[in-house]
């Protein structure tokens, strides 16, 4: 099967999955259940097929819609929709799919109390299917459409335990503002549409390297707004600290795991590789990226020490990996074609993929942790490691990695950022380390409450039935295996992934020859 | 090699580590602030939290770990910079939407003259 045949059902798949949900629920609770493993893994299945066409062949894949060719009839510029994958999106289509399966398998158990659950695998698979359309688009306003569906579904799901404040608040919030910075990155998108007069992004960037105009930067400072908004990025994340935590566990695996990444940090690299590349100062806008990193790797990982609530520990500890992944972008940017900015930004795409997975991981534990115990207060879990051994030992894992202990996947990610960082400039890898003292300093706080010595109230608490568990066990498995082969997947999958998104004339090519 | 790493030999760091963290404790148990042989006097003063101590009000947690003075240390020396961070985390949605209009004029500003 070749990639342009897959590609469209990457997308009906999960869109018809969704749609049909309410009525495969009328059938019953193992129906609807089946249909949402059936759907996910399906989509998995493509998802995995389609990067490993990708991989392999090292094209990229173009899909029109409605046509065979982009280009209009009688004209020789593109007109029509595309979706147009290259290796960086096809890892992120990788990383979706895998994620968001093991979080349909964990909702089995972890949602099985909840009532409305019809709504909830609906709105999870329409998640899914935005940050797959993100993925794989290459128009402009194509993108905005699945940011939008992206940023809808997650809204809903923040709030959708809507017994609690917590949940409708965070919602709230999250929406209001989440809105406002979707309508910048649209204001974006009008300009652009208004001054080019088109919105593929190929054809956009053979018109901004030949016409690089105002418009141009305007739109593109509100992209980066927008994105970095979208991405958790400080000052401009308090959000994230208020609706990950709120949301249902497997709902914050998502969001914290894939989400921020699809819908910020993909996005913003999408955006500034393949559409500006060249045709801005690649110098000051990889500057003000590296700011923001170094603001938010530090605020992020600070703020986790203080917290006392595990979920908003890991979702503050979110924001300062975000910070890690934007200095990687950043470096990459700055230092555009050279070996240390190739270095960084494998660095940066590395750990978006290894942070999905170790995030995942961690808030599905916490999952489990409030299942068992009712309490997501860290002073209330002293000694959890007695009677959940499987889920510390898992935790312990987690941790280890996103602190960037080898050998684990999340020192290797960190290892090229830190190195690339410190050639490119001593204090950012300086400022880099300083994240990780905090970073530390928050997961050895529970950790060291985890292995203490056992309240009346943990032990009670046993490791979880096993729709919930394999999940974990799986995502564990997945950290240490990456970890044992770093060098490997840096060199075969990350450094080809950063050479194709630096080829913004392959992009275009694949676009305008695609007649 | 650029970016050159092998998971064994940190393997070997960490069995390293392990053993030194080892001979520390054993150090801290003879150097420590106790006195005695046995009892009270020969805990290793770890964090400001005793996991011993009783404190009236707060029974139902005694005798537990809880993890929450572990990095008492660092957060009593950057008492100040987290009264900052805190202070600035509101929680209030005028704030956040603040700081994204901050954050777009800055980003603009910086594009418009720079980039």
């Amino acid at each position: 099967m070749n990639g342009e045949a897959i590609l469209p059902y990457l997308i009906i798949i999960p869109l018809f999955g969704a749609f049909s949900m309410p009525i495969v629920s009328l059938a019953g609770r193992k129906a609807r259940e089946a249909w949402a493993v059936i759907i996910s893994g399906a989509t998995l299945a493509l998802g995995s097929a389609l990067f490993y066409y990708v991989w392999e062949s090292g094209k990229i894949v173009l899909y029109t819609l409605g046509a065979k060719s982009p280009l209009g009839q009688g004209v020789n510029f593109p007109i029509r929709i595309v979706w147009e994958v290259d290796t960086f999106g096809a890892l992120m289509v990788l990383m979706v799919t895998f994620v968001s399966f093991m979080a349909v398998i964990y909702s089995l158990g972890y949602m099985k109390h909840d009532t409305g659950l019809d709504k909830y695998y609906t709105l999870i698979i329409i998640l899914e299917l935005g940050m797959l359309g993100i993925a794989i688009t290459g128009d402009l306003f194509n993108f905005y459409v699945f940011l939008e569906i992206m940023s809808i579904a997650s809204y809903a799901l923040v709030a959708f335990r809507n017994d609690t404040w917590e949940g409708i608040e965070a919602g709230i919030k999250y929406m209001f503002v989440g809105s406002i910075a979707s309508s910048l990155i649209l204001l974006g998108i009008a300009l652009l549409y208004g001054q080019y007069g088109t919105l593929t992004m190929g054809y956009l960037a053979l018109k901004l390297s030949q016409n690089p105009t105002v418009v141009g930067k305007v739109a593109l400072a509100l992209f980066i707004a927008g994105l970095l908004f979208k991405s958790g990025a400080s000052p401009v994340h308090m959000w994230l600290a208020d609706a990950h935590p709120a949301a249902p566990s497997s709902i914050s695996a998502m969001l914290s795991g894939l989400v921020i990444k699809i819908g910020g940090i993909y996005a913003l690299t999408r955006i500034l590789f393949s559409i500006y590349g060249t045709s801005i100062s690649t110098k000051t806008v990889g500057w003000v990226i590296i700011v923001f990193a170094c603001i938010t790797l530090i605020v992020g990982n600070a703020m986790a020490v203080i917290q006392t609530d595990m979920k908003r520990l890991l979702a503050y500890s979110s924001v300062g990996q975000i910070g890690y992944i934007l200095l990687g972008i950043g470096i990459g940017l700055t230092a555009y074609g050279s070996q240390t900015g190739e270095i960084a930004l494998a660095g940066a795409i590395y750990h978006t993929f290894n942070h999905a997975l170790m995030k995942a991981l961690l808030f599905l534990i916490a999952g489990v942790v409030i299942h068992q115990l009712g309490t997501r207060n860290l002073n209330e879990l002293s000694g959890l490691a007695k009677t959940m051994p499987k889920t510390t030992f898992a935790f312990l894992i987690g941790a280890a990695a996103i602190i960037g202990m080898p050998p684990l996947n999340g020192f290797a990610s960190k290892w090229l950022i830190y190195e690339s960082s410190a050639i490119f400039n001593p204090l950012l890898g300086a400022i880099a380390i300083i994240g990780t003292a905090f970073c530390t300093a928050a997961y050895v706080r529970v950790l060291y409450t985890f292995f203490g010595r056992p309240s009346e109230k943990v032990m009670k608490a046993k490791d979880p039935e096993g729709t919930m568990l394999w999940p974990i066990l799986i995502l564990t498995i997945a950290i240490i295996v990456m970890g044992l082969f770093p060098w490997q997947i840096s060199d075969k999958i990350m450094i080809p992934a950063v050479k194709t998104l630096e080829n913004q004339l392959a992009y275009v090519s694949t676009l305008l020859g695609g007649a | 090699m650029f970016g050159y790493w092998d998971a064994l030999y940190f393997v070997l760091v960490f069995i390293v580590g392990l053993i030194l963290a080892y001979l520390l404790d054993l150090w801290a148990r003879k150097r420590g602030m106790g006195t005695r042989e046995t009892g009270d006097g020969t805990k290793i003063f770890i964090s400001g939290e005793d996991p011993e101590k009783v404190i009236p009000g707060f029974e139902h947690l005694e005798g537990y770990y809880t993890g929450k003075n572990v990095m008492w240390g660092l957060t009593y020396a950057l008492k100040r910079f987290f009264t900052v961070l805190k202070a600035d985390h509101t929680g209030l949605l005028t704030d956040y939407v603040s700081y994204l209009v901050i954050v777009t004029a800055f980003v603009m500003g910086v594009l418009l003259i720079w980039g």
